[in-house]
């Protein structure tokens, strides 16, 4: 699975640009199960299983990540941008990215600490005073090779380090993705439907769409959420802790889950010996929000790897806690099919 | 040196690490360059490289080129209970760009151990968004406090990570080109005057200072000990980026920013720009106010006082790990700096 988010994370694939991501998805699962591409850009994947279950199962995750994206060209040849999706500008402000179709490196800049005034110091760099400098000397040199709409991604590397961590940008969501892709590629007890969905960061689009041709009897969405375990926040504001396991949870700003999946979902993990917490604030949401209310409603559950500085180009997820999600997704699917 | 090799030779410098008061690999690896141009290079207690051209003799000026080897980074001070890092600024940090920023810990042994700077998640987040206190923010190594204790200790420097790179045409970004461009530049004079180190009508000696982030330190020492007639400080300076005032920068690709201000020799800056419009050399001139804030200021009242000038590479971005500069540029400074050994040197200072 890992090799999989490796090669899935350090591909770039903002919200609405998701086709680098799309086709090493197809590379991966034609041949190995049914699939369309709707008119959205979503992957609606279908398994044959060894039986037809009662129940339509749906698995989903989204391939969009949050990134920047190109609405000016200044006339000394660096680019104005604007975020796509929920990104802090302190996470852009001071780094490499990359620009376009032909990933043209690019910087994060502004102007200089020693040039502003001292309030100026304390503030966060807002969006309309980051520019992206490829190099360019003035606007006509810079058209050549960036256009406006082009996106704007972090770069970053796959790094395994520390005490079991993996840290690269998107691990929001590819590791989803990358769950979906190990369970295509198994034997399946049961038929099952996967849809790989674009346009979460920007309002769960996809999903929209995406569950609505599916029409499932239940859903499960496969996600990462934001773990706060650092020292700067105790208690219940950090959320969940990276090393204790996937995450379910019973409530958060998208989505109040389906009790009787939520319930389940803790008692698979109890039984089997799987660690596994809930989060302690309501905060974060993800496509569950649109899938359970598909159509006449859809017993929906997330489950989430905790992932330390979401929405950044470092993010960080233990691989412990990604086999165990694998783990108990499979788990709790088995007994959704005859439920 | 042409434009790829005075590329290359830069990102060997910037790879290199040198956080104020801990230079040693920066400095080793300037200095091995050094050696292709003279035998006499050394590297003092205080981490200052002396690299000195030309026999020293009565009636026949000795000149200092300065740029410094330091740059700036942190320096660990505490570990927390869970194996986090607190840090401390080495030099003027830029605390709008800290959070969820990928850091190597240079660990006392030399290892290199990979952390990211915590970030604060929105949801812990208040309306108005503050650039962080450095209290507030940690290193996060991903291990528990007895395995971190095993590798790292308190007073190991930290740098962020960013790989350089070349950006369109000859514009290049690496972390530390304040002051490693610096470094190159005089380098590349070095080069340009290679065969003609005997017919010069002064000495020299490059000096790659320490400590210049945190207050000029390295400076302060090696010009006592050099004992110049003339010093020029070879430093960055603010290049015109987006959103900044015309006034106070000058602009990229446009060739060495000559230094005129209260704390400099008007006569040097007067000759650097007689030289640069007799030779056609491209040039910007760079009032300052006061003092400059580069080690020229240290250097002008050593002992009984030195002629000194500044000659500023302009760059953007400053002290940004994605600081980018114009080889161009370097080419100019080198070639400023090389036609006022040649020349301008007059036997009366």
């Amino acid at each position: 699975m890992f090799d999989t988010l490796c090669d899935l994370c350090v591909l770039n694939g903002i919200s609405g640009d998701e086709e680098k991501i799309r086709s090493y998805i197809i590379s991966r699962i034609s041949g190995k199960c049914e699939y369309k591409v709707d008119n959205l850009g979503n992957i609606i994947a279908f398994k044959k299983g060894r039986n037809t279950p009662k129940n339509k199962v749906l698995l989903s995750a989204h391939m969009d990540e949050v990134g920047l994206i190109v609405k000016y060209i200044n006339d000394d040849g660096s680019l104005k941008v604007e975020s796509v999706g929920g990104v802090d500008p302190r996470v852009v402000f001071g780094r490499q990215v990359t620009v376009g179709k032909n990933n043209t490196i690019g910087v994060v800049g502004g102007v200089a600490i020693h040039n502003l005034s001292k309030d100026e110091r304390d503030k966060a760099v807002p969006f309309d005073k980051l520019t992206v400098d490829i190099g360019a000397n003035n606007r006509s040199e810079a058209e050549k090779i960036v256009s406006l709409g082009d996106s704007v991604c972090f770069k970053s590397d796959y790094i395994e380090f520390g005490e079991g961590f993996v840290m690269s940008k998107a691990i929001d969501d590819r590791f989803g993705c990358a769950v979906l892709l190990e369970l295509i590629e198994s034997e399946l007890e049961y038929d099952a439907y996967f849809t790989f969905v674009v346009q979460e960061e920007v309002g769960l689009r996809g999903a929209t769409a995406a569950s609505y041709t599916v029409d499932p009897d239940y859903a499960i969405v496969i996600e990462a959420t934001t773990a706060a375990d650092i020292p700067s926040a105790d208690g219940e504001k950090s959320v969940c802790k990276c090393g204790s396991g996937p995450v379910v949870t019973f409530m958060d700003r998208s989505t109040i889950y389906n009790k009787e999946l939520y319930n389940l979902a803790l008692d698979t993990a109890r039984e089997n010996n799987i660690p596994c917490q809930t989060k302690t604030m309501i905060a974060g949401g993800n496509d569950a929000g649109a899938i359970h209310i598909s159509r006449g409603g859809v017993k929906t559950l997330a489950v989430s790897v905790p992932c330390r500085y979401i929405h950044s180009p470092s993010c960080m997820a233990k691989k412990d806690d990604m086999k165990n999600s694998l783990t108990l997704i499979k788990l709790v699917t088995e007994k959704l099919y005859n439920r | 040196m042409d434009k790829k090799e005075l590329t290359e030779i830069l990102f060997k410098l910037t790879e290199q690490n040198g956080v104020s008061g801990d230079e040693f690999c920066a400095a080793q690896t300037a200095a091995s360059i050094l050696e292709k141009y003279t035998s006499d290079v050394t590297v003092d207690d205080f981490g200052n490289v002396f690299a000195n051209i030309g026999k020293r003799e009565e009636g026949k000026p000795h000149i200092m080129l300065d740029a410094h080897i330091d740059e700036i980074g942190f320096i660990v001070t505490y570990i927390t209970d869970n194996g986090f890092l607190k840090i401390s600024n080495c030099g003027g940090i830029d605390r709008r760009l800290l959070l969820a920023q990928q850091v190597e810990i240079l660990c006392s042994d030399g290892r290199k151990i990979f952390g990211v700077i915590t970030s604060t998640p929105p949801h812990l987040e208040t309306d108005d968004k503050k650039a962080p206190k450095l209290e507030d923010i940690y290193v996060d190594l991903g291990m528990p406090k007895d395995k971190v204790e095993d590798i790292v200790s308190l007073g190991d420097r930290v740098v962020i990570l960013n790989q350089p790179c070349v950006l369109l045409d000859d514009m290049v970004t690496s972390k530390c080109l304040d002051d490693r461009a610096g470094v190159l530049t005089l380098i590349q004079t070095l080069d340009l005057l290679k065969y003609e180190f005997e017919s010069l009508n002064c000495s020299i000696s490059v000096v790659l200072s320490s400590q210049e982030e945190t207050g000029e330190r390295g400076a302060k020492t090696s010009a006592y000990k050099i004992n110049p007639d003339m010093a020029i400080a070879v430093d960055v300076s603010f290049a015109k980026v987006d959103g900044d005032k015309k006034d106070t920068c000058g602009i990229i690709k446009k060739g060495p920013m000559i230094g005129i201000s209260p704390s400099l020799s008007r006569d040097f800056s007067d000759r650097l720009i007689r030289i640069a419009k007799e030779k056609d050399i491209p040039y910007q001139i760079e009032v300052m106010g006061g003092t400059t804030g580069t080690n020229a200021d240290a250097i002008g009242i050593t002992r009984g006082g030195v002629k000194t000038v500044t000659v500023s590479i302009p760059l953007k971005y400053m002290h940004t790990p994605v600081e980018i500069i114009s080889i161009s540029d370097i080419e100019s400074s080198a070639c400023l700096i090389a036609e006022f050994l040649r020349n301008g040197v007059k036997a009366d200072v």
